[in-house]
């Protein structure tokens, strides 16, 4: 940091200029903004626990739900089989990579228009906020992964064996591509929305219709031969598997699927910063 | 001494009226209209203008100038002048349409007090977190905490208690108190203080002052108080519908803006 008034030296330290360079991305900028993002990240946090009675325990709530929902839908109805691994942890393991996906993408694609007022008055990377949506509903997750814990520890002392494999290490990596998946599409919806509101209906359905095509509530196996390449397309597919087979055994690891979604990844995530900077930077003029 | 901000034939332009009519069905049907030859069923009626046919404004034309280092700059005119449109591309909230701007040491825009200010968090925690977006880090903030809550002579039990239970005042006072004590090079300030009660706003005026005088630090600032002008800008700049029309000592570019609204 410079000392004030130690104007006469050096370079200068802030160049605007009317065009955006292409591939600009300011990771230094972002780094010293950490403490900001900190305290964001708190602040999200407290606001929305600090009135409720179970605060974080509301967090397994939903996946808990969910989970006997389908155990009863999906299992008992519908009887889709689930790779043998038992369902309370097949499903629970699935929402709750699910739920981290779509919290993060849909709390990002409304960046712009939610943070429009503070956005107007003061510059800060404004990438921060979407980190700060990833890095809360990873919280959310560590706490749903804790209660995926206590259930496998219940399968276990009653004599269930699981076969974890070598994948448990890429666990960390595969959470990492979802965030990144979901935050590539989450801010690019979010440049989109700044001109068009629709896309703020579409999101909702289009989760819902991603949902389908996931291996949330079944395995691959189960997917009938013909419907097989429509779900793996979906990048987010070989994640979801790999997850579930890294943690729990059962299905199998595919290292080319998943090296294409990586690829894939990559690409809308790279694609979403691209929007979202252009967009940063005249959007305020038009919400 | 060097320049400290250098502004470069900075233009902005406006899009006038409502942008495309947000919503991908109603622009889609003013696209198909179009291509058929067909009046755009989305025009609204008397919807003209004052600009004319024109949906294009330019708020800022090809201004320039340099603010050395420790120095107090009034920014002066009459209302859609450009001043706030000035302000929010130094502050990097909009991007200029042409021109290029150069500033050395980091810069704290004061376009609103207590932006970011949270309702659940206590006074200390809205410190933190809005000093931090004003680009404070934390350890700047730790360093001058004391002094910030002493400047905003809030009762210290009051500190730990969420903001929600302040009084509008003890709000405000707050919210300057953070803003008194930023630690960055280049303050920019739009008419803020006209929130606070008037022995408040002496205070903060002073207190600008007094860092842009002992710490070097340089002040740019927007108002329609000629009187806070006049005490605390030592340099003016004029504008006139977008256009720099004065440059020069604040008491000079005063008196030139004063005659010209004595002409009109
Ligand atoms: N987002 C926007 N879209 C279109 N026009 C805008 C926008 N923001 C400002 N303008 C126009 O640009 C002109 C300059 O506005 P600006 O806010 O900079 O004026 P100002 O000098 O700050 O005025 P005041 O003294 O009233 O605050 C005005 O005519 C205003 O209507
Ligand atoms: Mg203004």
């Amino acid at each position: 940091m410079k000392a004030a008034g130690n104007a006469s030296t050096g370079d200068w330290d802030i160049v605007i200029t009317a065009k955006d360079k292409l591939l600009s991305f300011d990771f230094k900028e972002l780094f010293q903004y950490r403490d900001l993002i900190k305290l964001l990240i708190r602040r999200d946090f407290v606001a929305v626990y600090k009135q409720t009675i179970l605060g974080p325990l509301w967090f397994l709530f939903h996946p808990i739900m969910s989970t006997i929902v389908y155990m009863f839908v999906f299992g008992n109805i519908a009887k889709i089989g689930t790779d043998n691994i038992p369902r309370p942890l097949f499903y629970f393991s699935g929402t709750m990579l699910w739920t981290f996906f779509a919290t993060t993408l849909q709390k990002s694609s409304d960046t712009f228009i939610v943070n429009a007022p503070i956005y107007g008055k003061v510059y800060f990377p404004r990438f921060s906020m979407p980190i700060v949506y990833a890095v809360n509903s990873f919280f959310t997750l560590a706490i749903q992964f804790v209660c995926l814990l206590a259930i496998y520890v219940v399968y276990l002392v009653s004599g269930y064996s699981f076969h974890p494999s070598w994948w448990l290490l890429a666990t960390p990596i595969l959470v990492l591509q979802t965030a990144l998946l979901s935050l590539g599409i989450g801010i690019m919806v979010s440049a989109l929305t700044t001109r068009y509101r629709d896309f703020r209906n579409l999101i909702h359905f289009g989760l819902q219709m991603m949902m389908y095509v996931t291996p949330v509530v079944y395995p691959m196996s189960e997917v009938p031969a013909r419907l097989k390449p429509l779900v793996m397309l979906n990048p987010l597919t070989p994640v979801m598997e790999l997850f579930r087979h890294a943690l729990l055994g059962g299905g199998e690891g595919n290292l080319t699927l998943w090296a294409v979604s990586l690829v894939e990844t990559a690409a809308v995530f790279w694609l979403g910063m691209r929007v979202f900077n252009h967009n940063e930077r005249t959007f305020i003029d038009v919400v | 001494m060097a320049a400290i901000i250098q502004v470069e034939g900075v233009s902005k332009e406006y899009r006038l009226g409502v942008i495309g009519n947000g919503s991908l069905y109603k622009d889609f049907q003013s696209w198909m209209a179009k291509i058929r030859g067909k009046e755009d069923p989305w025009t609204k009626i008397g919807a003209v203008s004052k600009f004319g046919k024109r949906d294009r404004f330019w708020a800022l034309k090809d201004v320039s100038f340099e603010v050395e280092a420790g120095d107090r700059l009034g920014i002066i005119g009459r209302n859609g002048a450009g001043k706030s449109t000035l302000l929010k591309i130094l502050s990097r909230i909009t991007a200029p349409t042409a021109g290029t701007i150069r500033m050395r040491g980091r810069l704290a825009s004061l376009l609103e007090v207590g932006t970011g200010f949270h309702q659940e968090l206590t006074g200390r925690e809205n410190i933190y977190l809005n000093g931090a977006i004003l680009g404070m880090t934390k350890a700047d903030i730790d360093r001058n905490f004391d002094e910030i809550v002493a400047f905003s002579e809030i009762e210290s039990e009051f500190i730990d208690t969420p903001v929600k239970r302040y009084s509008s005042g003890m709000y405000v006072r707050l919210a300057f108190a953070v803003a008194a004590h930023l630690t960055s090079e280049i303050l920019v300030a739009d008419e803020v203080l006209a929130v606070g009660d008037a022995k408040f706003q002496d205070k903060c005026l002073g207190k600008m002052r007094d860092v842009s005088l002992n710490q070097g630090r340089t002040v740019l600032f927007v108002s329609h108080n000629i009187g806070a002008l006049a005490k605390l800008c030592n340099k003016g700049i004029l504008l006139e519908h977008g256009t720099l029309t004065a440059t020069g000592e604040a008491a000079e570019v005063i008196r030139i803006y004063e005659n010209s609204l004595e002409n009109n």
